[in-house]
C-alpha cells in the first residue's frame, strides 16, 4: 500500500468542476454543500505485493509465449497465439463436471461489463475488471496479492461500456490498455508500474478495451473509437521501455493507396478500429490483426466506395508493422459489422489437401476460410439462422448485398445479423484440434436499420444512424452456440439459448466447453454435441471469457459474471440483472 | 467507485444548474454554448425558439436526423416503443422523464454541457446551437407523455448514474 491517490479526490474534483458554473447561473446556495475547498485524504489506487509473488517461476519466455496454453497457465487472451482458446486439461470430462463446485470467488467492486479473460502464470491469475482495475490472485485460493487501480477521467468516450478484457504477460510484465487510451507495464510480481504511455488522444475519441499481444520483446495492441471517427492503428511497443517500435494505420492517408477508396476526403473521419487482439503465426512470421467498421456506422452517402482498411483483416511484418496483404469481409459496411471477430489459424486438410487457413466466425452472419500464407478468399458459409444483409458470398470473398437491407431514413426491413452479430468482438470462440470444431457463440437478431446525420467533430459520437432493434424489443433475441465444422462449413450442432449467447468460451480436452449466459449461469457444454452438462447461477450477466488450468492436480474453471445493462438491453440479452462484475472459480474435489 | 463518480457528478451538476457558483471564478473548463438566452439560433428572437421550430416540419426532421444519427445508436434508445427492461444509463427520453430537467432550456444545457461522469459528453460547440436547439424541437415533437407524466418536471435523481 504506497501509492494514495484518485478516488476520493477524483470525486472532490468533479465536484469542484460542476461546482464552477459561473455566477450568472447562480441563485441560491444548494443545500448541504460547503462553501470551502474540501480536503479529504486521497483514497489508495494500487496495493503492491508485500513480497514478490509468482516467485517461484522465472520470466515468461518467447518458448512459452509460443507454445500457449499448456495445463498449468493460461498466457494469453487467446490461449495461445493462433487464438485457439483450448486448454489440454483432460480432467473435466462429461461424467465429471457434474462435480464442479466454487472453489473460490472474488469481487470486482465496479459495474459495467466484465469481459475480462484471466491469464494466469506461476500460480498467480491476473484479471483486469471494468474501469481498469487488474487484480493478480491466488489461482488456488483467490487471495489477493496486489491490485492497481487505474485513475481514470470523468469525460472518457466511450461507445459501448467501461469493458476491459485482459492483459498481456511476457518476461516479468504484464501489460493492459486503458480506457483512456494508454496502455500500462506492470511488474507481475510486485503489481509495481514500470512504464505507462499514451496511445492517443482520448478526448479525441480513443480507447483501448482489448488484451495487448506480446510476441518476443515487442507488445501489439490496437484501439477502440470507431462510433467517433477516430482513425484506427495497430502499434508496437518495446516491453522493456514501452517506446513505440512501429505504428500502422488502418486508414490510408492523402496520397496512399488505398485512400480512393474512400470518396472526397471521407477518409479523415473513417474509424476503422482495432479493438480486439490479433493472433501471430509463427511458421510465416506474421501478425495478424483484424479491422472494425468504417465511421461514421450507419450512414455511407460521404464515404463512397470500399472503404479500406475497414471490416478487414491485415497480414503484418511483426517486427516493421508493414502490410503483407488484407482481405476485406464487408466493402463499404453500413451495418456496423465490424471484421474483428477472433481469427482461429488453423492447419486443416481441404479437398484432400493440407491447407493453412484463417478461420473466422465474422459478426456479418458468414464463416470465413483465407489461406493465411496468401490471403486468398477460400469459401464462406452461413453460420447464423437468420441472415439477410446479403444474399451470398461471390467466388472472390466479395458479398452481394441486398439493397434493400441498406440503411433507410425511415426503415422498415427487417435485417441480419444485428449490428453487434452474429459473434461479436467483445467475445471469444474455440477451436478444438480434435475435434477440428471452432465454438461460436453468437446473437441471433434482426435489426432495422436508421440512417440519420452523422457530424463529424472530433471526441463526439459520429454514428450516422441506429439499429431499430425490433427483435430485441419484442423478446424475439435469442443465443446460440454453434460447432462449425473448419472442413466443411458446415454446422454440426448448436446450442440454444432463450437469450443472446455473448460471453466467451474454452474447450478443453476433457471433452467439456465452458461459457456463460443471459440467465446468469455459469454453463458446461458436450465438445461433441453441444448437450447442456452443467450449470451453477452465477448471477450477473455473462460476458467474460472463461479459462481452465490446473494446479497441483486440480483443474479450474475460471468464468466471469457480470453485465453492463447499456449494451444488454440493446442486444435483447438480461434486462433485469443487477450489474456488478464478480469472478467465480469452479474445482473439482 | 465509478458509478458513485457518476451519481456525485450528476448531483453536482444539478447543483450547479439549479443553484449555486461559488468557490471558483472561472467559468468550466468544458466550454461549450453560452447560455440558452444569449444566442437565440437563426432569429432575432430571444429566448426559446422551441415552439417556433415545432411550427417547422423541416426543422423538425432535421432534429430526428441528428438525433438518429448521433444519440441514438448505442445511447438514448429512438422514440418508438419504449424499450422494455433495465434501462441502459443513457435513459429513453421519449417518456416525459428527463434527469436533468425537462425544460427547453434545461435540455438544451445538458446536450451542450454533457453529464460529468457519465457517457454523455458535451455537444456545445460541436453541433451548433441551432441544431442542438433543432435535437430539443424532436425530442419535444415525438415525446409521448403518459396521462399520469408531467411534461417537464425535473425527475428525482436516478437510482443509477
Amino acid at each position: 500500500m504506497m501509492d494514495f491517490r484518485a478516488g476520493v479526490l477524483g470525486i472532490a474534483a468533479v465536484m469542484a468542476l460542476a461546482l464552477a458554473a459561473p455566477p450568472s447561473r447562480a441563485a441560491e446556495p444548494a443545500p448541504g454543500v460547503a462553501d470551502a475547498e474540501v480536503k479529504l485524504p486521497a483514497a489508495p489506487t494500487a496495493w503492491y505485493a508485500a513480497k514478490p509473488v509468482g516467485a517461484a517461476v522465472g520470466p515468461v519466455t518467447a518458448a512459452q509465449l509460443a507454445k500457449g496454453a499448456d495445463k498449468t497457465h493460461w498466457l494469453t487472451y487467446g490461449g495461445d497465439y493462433r487464438n485457439f482458446r483450448h486448454s489440454p486439461v483432460a480432467g473435466l470430462t462429461p461424467a465429471s463436471v457434474r462435480r464442479l463446485h466454487v472453489a473460490w470467488s472474488a469481487p470486482t467492486g465496479t459495474t459495467g461489463q466484465f469481459e475480462g479473460s484471466p491469464v494466469v502464470y506461476g500460480g498467480v491469475m491476473y484479471v483486469t475488471t471494468s474501469y481498469n482495475r487488474l487484480l493478480a490472485l491466488d489461482a488456488r485460493t483467490g487471495e489477493i496479492l496486489w491490485r492497481y487501480d487505474v485513475k481514470l477521467p470523468d469525460d472518457l468516450r466511450l461507445c459501448c461500456g467501461p469493458a476491459n478484457r485482459g492483459v498481456a504477460i511476457g518476461g516479468d510484465r504484464v501489460v493492459m490498455a486503458t480506457l483512456d487510451a494508454r496502455l500500462m507495464a506492470f511488474d507481475r510480481k510486485t503489481g509495481k508500474l514500470a512504464w505507462n504511455v499514451a496511445l492517443a488522444d482520448y478526448k479525441e475519441g480513443y480507447s483501448g478495451t482489448a488484451a495487448p499481444l506480446i510476441v518476443g520483446k515487442l507488445v501489439y495492441t490496437g484501439i477502440a473509437g470507431g462510433e467517433f471517427g477516430a482513425l484506427g492503428f495497430i502499434d508496437a511497443y518495446d516491453l522493456d521501455t514501452g517506446k513505440r517500435v512501429w505504428r500502422q494505420k488502418t486508414v490510408p492517408g492523402a496520397g496512399e493507396p488505398g485512400v480512393e477508396t474512400w470518396a472526397g476526403e471521407s477518409w479523415k473521419s473513417g474509424g476503422s478500429p482495432t479493438w480486439t487482439t490479433g493472433a501471430y503465426d509463427r511458421e510465416t512470421n506474421t501478425l495478424f490483426w483484424t479491422v472494425g467498421n468504417p465511421s461514421p456506422d450507419w450512414n455511407g452517402d460521404k464515404r463512397a466506395g470500399d472503404n479500406l482498411y475497414s471490416d478487414s483483416v491485415l497480414a503484418l511484418d511483426p517486427l516493421t508493422g508493414k502490410l503483407k496483404w488484407h482481405f476485406q469481409f464487408t466493402p463499404h459496411d453500413v451495418w456496423d459489422y465490424d471484421g474483428n471477430t477472433q481469427l482461429f489459424l488453423v492447419d486443416t486438410v481441404l479437398d484432400g489437401k493440407p491447407a493453412k487457413v484463417i478461420a473466422q466466425p465474422n459478426r456479418n452472419g458468414y464463416f470465413y476460410l483465407l489461406d493465411r500464407v496468401t490471403g486468398r478468399f477460400l469459401r464462406a458459409s452461413q453460420y447464423v439462422e437468420q441472415l439477410t444483409w446479403a444474399k451470398g458470398i461471390d467466388a472472390k470473398g466479395r458479398p452481394i448485398v441486398d439493397p434493400a437491407a441498406m440503411p433507410q431514413d425511415n426503415p422498415s426491413a427487417r435485417v441480419c445479423p444485428s449490428n453487434l452479430g452474429g459473434m461479436n468482438g467483445s467475445w471469444t470462440g474455440a477451436y478444438d484440434p480434435a475435434t477440428g470444431l471452432v465454438y461460436a457463440p453468437s446473437i441471433e437478431a434482426c435489426q432495422q436499420y436508421a440512417k440519420g446525420i452523422a457530424v463529424y467533430v472530433k471526441g463526439i459520437p459520429f454514428m450516422g444512424g441506429a439499429p431499430n432493434t425490433v427483435d430485441a424489443n419484442a423478446g424475439k433475441a435469442y443465443g446460440l452456440v454453434s460447432a462449425i465444422d473448419v472442413k466443411t462449413g458446415k454446422v454440426k450442432w448448436r446450442y440454444r439459448d432463450p437469450r443472446p449467447m455473448m460471453a466467451g468460451v474454452v474447450s478443453t480436452a476433457g471433452g467439456v466447453l465452458f461459457t456463460s449466459n443471459q440467465e446468469g449461469q455459469a454453463l458446461a457444454l458436450d465438445q461433441a454435441t453441444g448437450k447442456r452438462l452443467w450449470s451453477f447461477r452465477m448471477g450477473g450477466g455473462g460476458r467474460g471469457q472463461p479459462i481452465v488450468y490446473e494446479l497441483d492436480g486440480k483443474p479450474y474453471v475460471a468464468i466471469p459474471s457480470g453485465g453492463w445493462a447499456g449494451l444488454d438491453s440493446f442486444a435483447g440479452a438480461a434486462s433485469n440483472l443487477p450489474e456488478g462484475g464478480q469472478l467465480f472459480v469452479f474445482s473439482l474435489d | 467507485m465509478r458509478k458513485t463518480l457518476g451519481l456525485l457528478g450528476v448531483a453536482g451538476l444539478i447543483a450547479a444548474s439549479t443553484a449555486v457558483a461559488m468557490s471558483r471564478a472561472e467559468p468550466p473548463a468544458a466550454p461549450t454554448a453560452a447560455p440558452p438566452a444569449a444566442s437565440p439560433p437563426g432569429s432575432a428572437e430571444s429566448g426559446d425558439p422551441v415552439p417556433r421550430l415545432l411550427q417547422s416540419p423541416d426543422d423538425v426532421a432535421r432534429g430526428k436526423a441528428l438525433f438518429t444519427g448521433t444519440c441514438a445508436a448505442y445511447c438514448h434508445r429512438p422514440s418508438q416503443p419504449e424499450p422494455a427492461g433495465a434501462a441502459a444509463d443513457a435513459p429513453f427520453l421519449f417518456g416525459c422523464n428527463w434527469r436533468l430537467g425537462g425544460s427547453n432550456e434545461q435540455l438544451f444545457r445538458t446536450i451542450s454541457h454533457g453529464v460529468p461522469g457519465t457517457r454523455m459528453v458535451p455537444f456545445g460547440g460541436a453541433i451548433p446551437d441551432d441544431d442542438i436547439w433543432r435535437i430539443v424541437a424532436y425530442l419535444k415533437a415525438a415525446t409521448q407523455c403518459k396521462p399520469q407524466s408531467s411534461a417537464g418536471k425535473v425527475a428525482a435523481l436516478p437510482a443509477r448514474g
